[in-house]
C-alpha cells in the first residue's frame, strides 16, 4: 500500500459525530446500546414516531422513507374508506328495512376500515419509530465502509422528501374517496374536447360561448331554410334533395352543439379526476397512415419482351375512411404492417428461398430421426448417456424412452426432436462466430449487448408473429422463430467465454509467437468450452419450450398435443404430452451435462 | 554487435500518454507531476541498455519498480511510448505483423512471473506449445517436450494437466516451455521465486550450465541481490521505473551509484565477491605510511582476481601482509588492517 493511500486512510473520520452531525448526545450512546444488542423494543426515536418520513428523508434514511410513506398513506386511505362510506351507510339507514343487506355491508365496511386505519397507523408509528435508530445504525456502519453513504441532516433531503409526500399522499388519499369513476364519462369529455377543438376554428369563435352562439345561429338559420323547403307542395327533385340534406346537416350540427355544450358544462373536479386520477390521458390523434396493399403480380411489359418468369410489386392505395383518426399506438401498429407488406412482397423470391431451405434441412432430419428404426435412436441415446453421464443417468434415459413408447409418442417426439436440432444447429453456427465477433470488437458489443437483453424479456409468443408474417405457417417460419428465440444464450456465453481468458494467458501465447487465428483457435476457443457448452445447453432449452409454442402457428410435435388439448380443455392429454416435453428436456439436458462435465477436466 | 538493445525506452501507461510524453520531453516533469496532470504512470523511464550474444543480464529491483514491464518491451508484448528496441540489429518496432510473429517464435522465449500456462492443455501440450505454432509436427513436439521435462527434473509430468502440479512446478513447466523451442534469447520474469532454496539452487546451477553450453542470451529478472549476483554477467539495478545502475556484481557491491543501491548491497557477503584488486594498496603507499618493510621473505601471494575469501585464508597463516603479485611482479600489498577494512566495505587506502 503507497503512503498516499495510508494517509488517506488515516484522514477518514468515521466518527459518530461527524456522521450524525446534530443530536449526537443521542445518537451516540444510542448506536451504543444498539451495537450491544441491548436497545429494548420499546425505545422509539422520538422524531421517527411523530414524523417517520420527514426524520428518514433528512437523514437519508431512505428505505424507511418509501416504507413509513407507505403505511402512513395506506392508513389514510383505510381512514377515507370510512369517510366515503359512512354517508353512504347514514343514506341507507333512512329506510333501514328496506335496505337491509346495504346497511350491513357498508356498517361492516365502516367498522373493518377504521380498525384497519387504527392498528396501521399506531402499529407503524411504533414499529417505525422503534426500528429507526437500528437502521440509523446500519446506515452508519455502511457510511463508514463507503463515505458516499447519506450523512448528518440535509435540508435539500428533508425538502426533496416533503415534496415527495406532497404529491403522493394527496393525490392516492384523493382517489380513495371517491366512488369508481366512470370511464364513459372521461371518453366523452375527451370527445367534446375534441368537437370543441375542431369547430372553434372553422366557426372562428373566440371563446365557447360565442362558439355555441354562433352554431345555434347555423342552426336556426338552416331550420328556417328547411322549413321553407318542407311548406312547399310538390317539391322538385332538388328541392327534396336539398330538403333532406338540411335536415341531416341540422342533425351533425345540433349533436355537435350538445358536445360543446357538454364540453362547457363540465366541472372542474370532473376534468381533474379524468386528467389525473383515472387512466393516463392520452389525447393524441393522428391521421392513420395511407392503406397500402402491395403485391406481386406477373410483369406484362417484360413478359412481352420475352422474360416469361417476370412479375413486378404493385401498391394498392385504399381510400382512406372519412374522419378515422387513431391513437399513436395503433398509427404504429399499422405504419409496422404495411411496412411488412412491402418487404414481404418486394423480398418474396428471398423469403420463399429460404422457407425452402429450412423445409427441406427439416425434412431430412425429421427422416434420419423418424424413420431410423426405433430400437436404434433408443440405442444411441442409451449409449450417449453410458458413455458420457453415468449409470443413473442412463436408468432415467431409458424409463423416459419407456415412457415415449407406452404412450405412443415416439414419433411426434421424434417430430419435435428434428425441430430442436435444425434449430440448434442453425443457432450454432450463427451464434458462434457472432458471439466470437462480440468478444473481439468492443463496439460490436455495445451494439449488440442490449439488442440480446431485450431479446430475452421479449415474450416467445412475440416472435411467432412476425415468422407468420414473413414466412407463413407450418415447420420453417417455426424453425425461424425458435432460432431468433433460442440464439442469445449461446451468443452471450460464447462471448463471456472468450472474454474470460486471462489476460497473461493470451499474452502467453502471443509471447510465442502466435497469430490472432492461433490464438482464438487454440487458446481462446478451448478455453472458453465450459461457457459455450453452457450456452449450448441454454440454447437447446429455448428451443425445445419455443418448438412446443410453435404449435400455435400450426408446426407439428409434441406442442401440438398440448395446443389441442387446450382448445378441448382435455386436461389428461395436455397433461401427458407437457410430461413428455419435460421428459424430452431432461434427457437433452442431463446427456449435454455429462458431456460437458467430460470438457471441464481443466 | 549486441544481441538485445534498448536505446532511451520510455512507457508511459494511460490515456494521454503522448501527451504526457511531450510534457516530459519539454519540461522535463516528474513522475508524480506526471499522474497529477494527465492521469498517467510512468512505467519505464529513460531505460538504456544492451546485452551481448550469451551474457545473462540480470534486471533486479523492488517490487512494482518496473521489471516486468520493461522486458515486456523487448519482444513488444508492450509498446514502448519512446524509444527503440533491436533485436540482433533489427528495430523491433518497424516490424511488421507477421514478421514480428516469426520473430517471437524463433528467436525469442520468455519465462512468465505468473506462470501463465494454458490450463486446457497437458503439460507436454504446453511445453510444445511454441513449436506447435511454428508448424512443427507432433512426434518431434513430443521428444522436444521430454527433453525439455528432463531438464527441469519433471520426467514423467508431460500428461498431467497444469492444475495438478504445485506452484514451484508449474514454474519450472514455465521454464521447460521456453527452452524447448530453444530459442537465442530468453526473457526470464523471477523464474525461480516460487521455489524451494534446494530446488532453486538446483535450477540456477542448471541454467547457468545451460546457458554456458547453448550461448543463450537472457534477461533475467529478479528481485532477490544474491541470485542476480550468482546468474549475471551484469546487473541493472532499477528504481521507480529507472535504471539506476548498471555493472557487474563486484561494480555495484563495491562502488553503488547512490544511497538506494548501497542499501540494496548492504547486507550482501564481500567474501566472495570482491577481488584482490580492488582493496590492496600501491606498493608505495604501503611504503610511505610503514617505512621500507622487507617484503621478499615469507610473505603470502595472491593474484589480482583473487577473491577475499582466499586473501582470508592467506592472511590467517601468517602475520605479514599479502603480496599480490601479476605476471610475476608486485602490483599491491594487502595489510590486515586493508583486508577487514574491505571485508566491512570500506574503501581502499
Ligand atoms: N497496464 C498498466 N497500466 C498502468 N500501470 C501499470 C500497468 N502495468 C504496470 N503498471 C505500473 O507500472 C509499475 C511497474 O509494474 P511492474 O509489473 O513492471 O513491476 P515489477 O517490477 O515487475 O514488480 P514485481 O516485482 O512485483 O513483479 C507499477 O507501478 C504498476 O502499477
Ligand atoms: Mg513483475
Amino acid at each position: 500500500m503507497s503512503g498516499a493511500e495510508q494517509r488517506e486512510i488515516d484522514d477518514r473520520d468515521v466518527g459518530i459525530e461527524t456522521f450524525v452531525e446534530r443530536a449526537e448526545g443521542y445518537y451516540a450512546p444510542t448506536f451504543e446500546r444498539v451495537q450491544r444488542g441491548s436497545l429494548p423494543r420499546w425505545h422509539v426515536n422520538i422524531w421517527a414516531l411523530l414524523v417517520p418520513w420527514a426524520w428518514a428523508a433528512a437523514r437519508g434514511v431512505w428505505l424507511l422513507f418509501w416504507l413509513s410513506l407507505a403505511i402512513d398513506v395506506l392508513a389514510l386511505v383505510c381512514l377515507m374508506q370510512v369517510v366515503k362510506f359512512s354517508p353512504l351507510l347514514a343514506e341507507a339507514q333512512l329506510d333501514a328495512a328496506a335496505n337491509s343487506t346495504l346497511v350491513a355491508r357498508y356498517s361492516t365496511w365502516v367498522t373493518n376500515y377504521g380498525w384497519a386505519a387504527a392498528i396501521l397507523f399506531i402499529g407503524g408509528r411504533f414499529w417505525m419509530g422503534s426500528s429507526a435508530n437500528r437502521w440509523y445504525f446500519s446506515q452508519y456502519s455502511r457510511w463508514r465502509i463507503d463515505q458516499a453513504v447519506p450523512s448528518g441532516v440535509d435540508m435539500k433531503r428533508l425538502i426533496l422528501g416533503l415534496v415527495i409526500v406532497a404529491i403522493v399522499a394527496p393525490l392516492t388519499t384523493y382517489r380513495a374517496t371517491q366512488l369508481r369513476l366512470d370511464e364513459r364519462a372521461c371518453f366523452n369529455q375527451m370527445r367534446a374536447g375534441e368537437a370543441v377543438g375542431q369547430l372553434m376554428p372553422s366557426y372562428g369563435a373566440a371563446d365557447v360561448t360565442a362558439l355555441l352562439t354562433s352554431i345555434d345561429a347555423d342552426i336556426a338559420d338552416m331550420q328556417t331554410r328547411f322549413d321553407a323547403l318542407d311548406a312547399i307542395d310538390g317539391r322538385t327533385e332538388a328541392q327534396n334533395a336539398e330538403r333532406s340534406q338540411l335536415r341531416r346537416d341540422v342533425r351533425d350540427l345540433s349533436r355537435e352543439r350538445e358536445q360543446v355544450s357538454d364540453f362547457q358544462t363540465i366541472s372542474a373536479v370532473d376534468r381533474f379526476d379524468c386528467a389525473f386520477i383515472d387512466d393516463f390521458p392520452t389525447l393524441a390523434r393522428l391521421d392513420p397512415p395511407a392503406d397500402v396493399t402491395y403485391r406481386r403480380v406477373p410483369n406484362e411489359d417484360a413478359i412481352a419482351q420475352g422474360d416469361e418468369d417476370a412479375t413486378k410489386v404493385i401498391a394498392q392505395i385504399k381510400d382512406p375512411v372519412e374522419g378515422r383518426k387513431v391513437t399513436v399506438f395503433t398509427y404504429s401498429a399499422e405504419s409496422i404492417d404495411i411496412g411488412i407488406n412491402k418487404l414481404r412482397a418486394q423480398y418474396a423470391g428471398f423469403f420463399d428461398a429460404m422457407t425452402n431451405v429450412l423445409r427441406q434441412s427439416l425434412i431430412r432430419v425429421e427422416v434420419a430421426f423418424m424413420q431410423t428404426p426405433w430400437p436404434v435412436v433408443a440405442f444411441l441415446f442409451l449409449a450417449l448417456s453410458w458413455a458420457f453421464a453415468g449409470k443413473g443417468t442412463t436408468v432415467f434415459v431409458g424409463a423416459s424412452l419407456g415412457f415415449l413408447a407406452l404412450f405412443e409418442l415416439w414419433q411426434i417426439a421424434m417430430q419435435t426432436m428434428a425441430l430442436v436440432v435444425v434449430s440448434t444447429a442453425v443457432c450454432v453456427f450463427v451464434g458462434l462466430p457472432i458471439g466470437i465477433w462480440m468478444a473481439k470488437n468492443k463496439y460490436f458489443r455495445w451494439i449488440t449487448e442490449p439488442i440480446l437483453d431485450v431479446m430475452q424479456t421479449i415474450p416467445s409468443l412475440s416472435y411467432l408473429v412476425p415468422a407468420v408474417a414473413f414466412f407463413g405457417i407450418s415447420q420453417p417460419p417455426a424453425v425461424l422463430a425458435t432460432v431468433i428465440f433460442a440464439m442469445p444464450p449461446m451468443i452471450k456465453l460464447t462471448a463471456l467465454g472468450i472474454l474470460q481468458v486471462p489476460e497473461s494467458t493470451k499474452e502467453a501465447a502471443l509471447a510465442f509467437g502466435a497469430s490472432e487465428r492461433q490464438l482464438l483457435r487454440k487458446v481462446e476457443l478451448p478455453m472458453s468450452i465450459p461457457s459455450i457448452m453452457a450456452g449450448l445447453n441454454q440454447t437447446i432449452m429455448l428451443a425445445l419450450s419455443m418448438a412446443t409454442i410453435s404449435a400455435f402457428i400450426g408446426a407439428e410435435g409434441l406442442g401440438a398435443i398440448v395446443t389441442s388439448a387446450l382448445g378441448d380443455a382435455n386436461a389428461g392429454k395436455g397433461l401427458l404430452a407437457g410430461i413428455a416435453i419435460a421428459l424430452v428436456a431432461m434427457m437433452i439436458d442431463r446427456i449435454l451435462k455429462g458431456i460437458r462435465n467430460s470438457f471441464s477436466r481443466i | 554487435m549486441s544481441v538485445v538493445e534498448l536505446e532511451n525506452v520510455w512507457k508511459v501507461f494511460g490515456e494521454r500518454a503522448p501527451e504526457a510524453m511531450k510534457a516530459i520531453r519539454a519540461d522535463g516533469i516528474g513522475k508524480a507531476e506526471v499522474l497529477e496532470r494527465f492521469g498517467a504512470v510512468v512505467g519505464v523511464k529513460d531505460a538504456s541498455f544492451s546485452v551481448e550474444e550469451g551474457e545473462i543480464f540480470c534486471l533486479m529491483g523492488l517490487s512494482g519498480s518496473g521489471k516486468s514491464t520493461l522486458v515486456r518491451h523487448i519482444n513488444r508484448l508492450i509498446e514502448p511510448t519512446a524509444g527503440t528496441i533491436r533485436i540482433m540489429g533489427e528495430d523491433i518496432g518497424a516490424m511488421k505483423t507477421e514478421q514480428l510473429r516469426a520473430t517471437r517464435a524463433d528467436k525469442i522465449g520468455m519465462v512468465f512471473q505468473n506462470m501463465a500456462l494454458l490450463p486446457h492443455r497437458s503439460v507436454r501440450d504446453n511445453i510444445g506449445f511454441a513449436l506447435e505454432l511454428r508448424g512443427i509436427d507432433g512426434y518431434t513436439r513430443a521428444q522436444a517436450a521430454d527433453r525439455a521435462l528432463e531438464t527441469v527434473s519433471l520426467h514423467g509430468y508431460g500428461d498431467r494437466l497444469p492444475s495438478e502440479l504445485s506452484g514451484g512446478m508449474q514454474q519450472r513447466v514455465g521454464l521447460a516451455r521456453a527452452l524447448a523451442a530453444d530459442p537465442e534469447i530468453l526473457l526470464m520474469d523471477e523464474p525461480f521465486s516460487a521455489l524451494d532454496p534446494l530446488i532453486r539452487r538446483n535450477l540456477q546451477d542448471e541454467f547457468l550450465g545451460l546457458s554456458q553450453n547453448l550461448r543463450k542470451t537472457t534477461v533475467f529478472i529478479t528481485h532477490d541481490l544474491d541470485e542476480a549476483i550468482r546468474m549475471g554477467d551484469r546487473i541493472g539495478i532499477m528504481k521507480d521505473g529507472e535504471i539506476v545502475q548498471i555493472g557487474t556484481a563486484e561494480d555495484i557491491v563495491t562502488a553503488p551509484a547512490d544511497d538506494y543501491v548501497a542499501d540494496f548491497v548492504a547486507g550482501i557477503s564481500r567474501l566472495k565477491l570482491v577481488s584482490a584488486s580492488k582493496i590492496m594498496t600501491s606498493v608505495d603507499a604501503f611504503a610511505a605510511v610503514n617505512g621500507n618493510v622487507d617484503l621478499s621473505a615469507g610473505c603470502p601471494e595472491a593474484a589480482p582476481d583473487d577473491d577475499l575469501d582466499t586473501l582470508v585464508g592467506l592472511s590467517t597463516g601468517s602475520d605479514k601482509p599479502v603480496l599480490i603479485k601479476s605476471d610475476g611482479a608486485v602490483v599491491g600489498i594487502v595489510t590486515k588492517d586493508t583486508l577487514l577494512r574491505g571485508l566491512q566495505g570500506g574503501e581502499s587506502t
